[in-house]
């Protein structure tokens, strides 16, 4: 009875404000809907962590990793584990994702700390997604957490979070955060027509991980826990730069970011392949990376500008005028950002302004 | 109960002589969505009676043999007026056997319904409007299925886009009957599409009636189109495309067009006071040379087809229409002037003084084709006029007879 009259009211108060028809939506039903084909419906049903939920604090056989650079998501804070069967290891692969063995779980917990420049405080998980390797398929799995940050629940429709944090600048930033439906998780994990994990590859891992027993880098310790193998000697495989630590170069700096950023479809059996348009570190043909590259399919995209990169001239460039639009038609990635990556962008801008003409 | 009574002193204090009432919508937003996700093979998905508003897109992905079905286009809306997130309001992608019918979409951010690689699409009764009217702010297409194969759309509406109502994209074995467009930039479009029927189709008071284009650089060309029996009427609209897309280069006025296409057969349409031109028969080099100029592409919503003045890169591209049977259409026009603001209009006007085409062939020669099979038969009454456009007009010809030959007998199978 008392949500009927408070639907009531918000009718009245519209409907008398303007003289313009408005638009009432009444709040959505809760149905409960059976998830069980798709997956288990709750986060603790899994049993990765003990103690309290939202402390994420690993059980044995479930490892914490970090990525050298990390996909950009609107700033949330990310923190990853790995669960790789008992007994089972994953094979070494020096270019692409981990071979993972059958049932590995990736796990990769989404969240806002109140005030960035107090990141372990005061946190809020919003999502948890998960990639199962099940029937030699990896299967996309994704969980929403409640207010109460006790239980993240199985949701296949994805949710639209405010949410709200003090900048590192001391700014109170706001944004409507998008958690993408179980649809939208192709959109950048397809890899031809199959789902594939995009993090976890050799130069991504190959870095130190601070670990409750100490900092060791990740490739060694999951040698040593005898998760990895195949390992060869460290010095020979390659190493993504972090895109946040200037003490790389700007030009490997900006690389390791279009790679994380865009390199999930811009790559050869990637989903944007048909755009000519290659962003992998390792792409070292000035065309396919855009430079002097006519569009192909950008439609609007474009912005009326003629090449993907134009040597020292940012502004001219499509690349940095679609990583620069909030435009859901233009922006790019397409997905899993509604604002600018201030410094992603910046960073870019000034490897194309020094960029030499070709 | 209580609660109840307490209501009605204020509504009758606060709201007495006004007449807008709210439009009251339902959400269903989320178990939707869910159930496009959750949705197994063989299954029907209910949509009941209802108007109902969405914030973000819904999506369908890999399926087979589905239905989703209304309850009647005027009984259940899914509207996209609240959109925030997602350019398409429903998008269907992959798979295979998937039926829509019996509902409507309106006011989606960008294209209202886009089904993207699916083979074996119906679409019956389905109503899809930007619900204010046609504006360049809507979304590109209300129906719009592109790389797909067997597709049938039938009995279905679309309204308000500020490209092409109805359109069909780089699409095989696809039928349109029995549909309506209006108020759409261009009313039908089909496009580099390959064994086409459209028939029994009404397209009124759009800026084009009915387009057939075949356009550069994409997956694959069109061929082998049959248009009849449709009614093309009144497509005056003033073209609201935004600039740079093909489309907005269609004068207001224009019945059919037929760009760069080939084995297409046109006869039994009535095609009615369609001001500028009944029919026009063009290539790509006036389309591109009439943009020229024109800034190339501007930000704006969607994928939309642009100009492209690189065609002629496209070494396997044939920007000249040939095989173009037309025979046996009524055309009758009631209006002295083409639409002014154009420059066809104007050369219309002044070669053709108080007598638009009926049909209008650019007359620009293919070097690698000199018999270009196009063949006109709409006997001694018709305004037939070859534009000689390559030549600055200088040979314009009007003759109802000047491309009377045995035209192609387009078959389908």
């Amino acid at each position: 009875m008392r949500s009927v009259f408070l639907a009531g009211l918000a009718l009245i108060v519209v409907a008398c404000g303007k003289p313009k028809q408005e638009i009432v939506v009444l709040p959505e039903k809760e149905i409960e809907i059976d998830l069980s084909q798709v997956g288990r419906q709750k986060l603790s049903d899994y049993n990765f962590f003990e103690g309290p939920l939202n402390k994420l604090r690993p059980v044995e056989g479930v490892i914490p990793y970090g990525l050298n650079s990390s996909l950009f998501t609107d700033y949330a804070y990310k923190q990853r584990f790995v669960k790789i069967p008992a007994g089972q290891q994953a094979d070494f692969s020096a270019n692409d994702v981990m071979e993972f063995p059958e049932g590995t779980i990736l796990i990769k917990n989404f969240y806002y700390p109140a005030d960035f420049n107090k990141p372990t405080e005061s946190i809020n998980i919003l999502e948890t997604r998960l990639l199962i390797k099940e029937n030699n398929e990896w299967k996309t799995l994704p969980y929403i957490w409640n207010d109460e940050q006790t239980e993240a629940y199985l949701n296949v429709a994805g949710k639209t979070i405010d949410i709200s944090w003090k900048h590192f600048d001391g700014e109170l930033r706001q944004i409507k955060y998008s958690v993408p439906n179980m649809n939208q998780c192709k959109g950048c994990h397809l890899r031809g027509d199959k789902v594939m994990p995009i993090g976890p590859t050799a130069r991504q891992l190959n870095g130190d991980y601070s670990y409750a027993d100490g900092k060791q880098n990740q490739l060694t310790y999951w040698q040593s826990h005898q998760v990895l193998k195949n390992l060869p000697v460290l010095n020979q495989v390659s190493r993504l730069a972090s895109y946040e630590d200037k003490s790389f170069s700007v030009n490997e700096r900006t690389r390791a970011w279009l790679e994380i950023n865009c390199a999930h479809c811009h790559r050869d059996d990637g989903p944007a392949k048909n755009s000519g348009l290659f962003l992998l570190a390792s792409e070292d043909n000035p065309s396919r990376l855009g430079v002097g590259k006519a569009p192909v399919a950008a439609g609007k995209g474009s912005g009326g500008l003629m090449y993907g990169i134009v040597p020292g001239k940012p502004d001219e460039s499509i690349l940095q005028f679609r990583i620069e639009s909030v435009h859901p038609g233009i922006m790019m990635p397409e997905l899993g950002r509604s604002v600018t990556h201030e410094e992603g962008v910046a960073l870019v801008r000034q490897w194309i302004l020094e960029m030499k003409p070709m | 109960m209580r609660y109840y009574l307490l209501l009605i002193p204020i509504i009758l204090f606060s709201c007495s002589g006004k007449n807008s009432e709210p439009r009251v919508w339902q959400s269903i937003e989320q178990s939707l969505q869910t159930q496009l996700i959750t949705v197994q093979d063989g299954d029907t998905i209910e949509l009941p009676e209802g108007h109902y508003m969405f914030t973000k897109s819904l999506a369908m992905d890999g399926k087979s043999n589905i239905v989703i079905r209304g309850a009647g286009m005027n009984k259940t809306i899914l509207s996209f007026k609240n959109q925030t997130e997602g350019a398409q309001g429903l998008l269907v992608s992959h798979g295979s056997n998937i039926v829509l019918e019996d509902f409507s979409i309106e006011d989606a951010k960008g294209d209202n319904l886009k089904v993207s690689e699916v083979r074996g699409l119906t679409l019956r009764r389905i109503r899809s409007a930007w619900a204010d009217g046609p504006k360049t702010e809507n979304g590109a297409y209300a129906l719009y299925p592109v790389l797909c194969k067997q597709v049938l759309i039938e009995e279905c509406i679309a309204m308000g886009s500020s490209d092409a109502g109805i359109y069909v994209g780089q699409s095989d074995s696809v039928i349109i009957r029995s549909s309506k467009a209006y108020w759409n930039v261009a009313g039908i479009e089909s496009e580099n599409s390959r064994w086409v029927e459209i028939y029994d189709n009404e397209a009124y008071e759009n800026t084009g009636g009915i387009l057939v284009f075949d356009l550069p650089g994409l997956t694959q060309y069109g061929h082998t189109t049959k248009v009849f029996n449709n009614h093309v009427h009144d497509n005056n609209h003033e073209n609201f495309a935004a600039k740079g897309n093909i489309v907005a280069s269609i004068p207001p006025g224009t019945g059919l067009m037929i760009l760069a296409t080939h084995n297409l057969e046109m006869f039994g349409n009535k095609i009615i006071d369609n001001k500028t031109v009944g029919t026009g028969i063009i290539s790509y080099e006036l389309v591109a040379a009439l943009n020229e100029g024109e800034v190339e592409q501007e930000a704006s919503i969607g994928g939309v087809q642009t100009v492209d003045n690189n065609f002629r890169t496209d070494s396997l591209y044939n920007p000249f229409p040939y095989g173009i049977h037309i025979h046996d259409n009524t055309f009758e026009n009631s209006h002295w002037f083409p639409a002014l603001g154009h420059d066809i209009g104007k050369l219309f006007a002044m070669k053709s003084f108080m007598n638009p085409p009926d049909i209008a062939f650019d007359g620009i020669a293919d070097p690698r084709r000199s018999d270009r099979g196009i063949c006109i038969r709409e006997g001694e009454e018709a305004i037939v006029m070859n534009l000689d456009a390559a030549n600055e007009f200088e040979n314009l010809k009007i003759n109802p007879l000047q491309f009377d030959c045995v035209g192609v007998k387009v078959e389908l199978q």
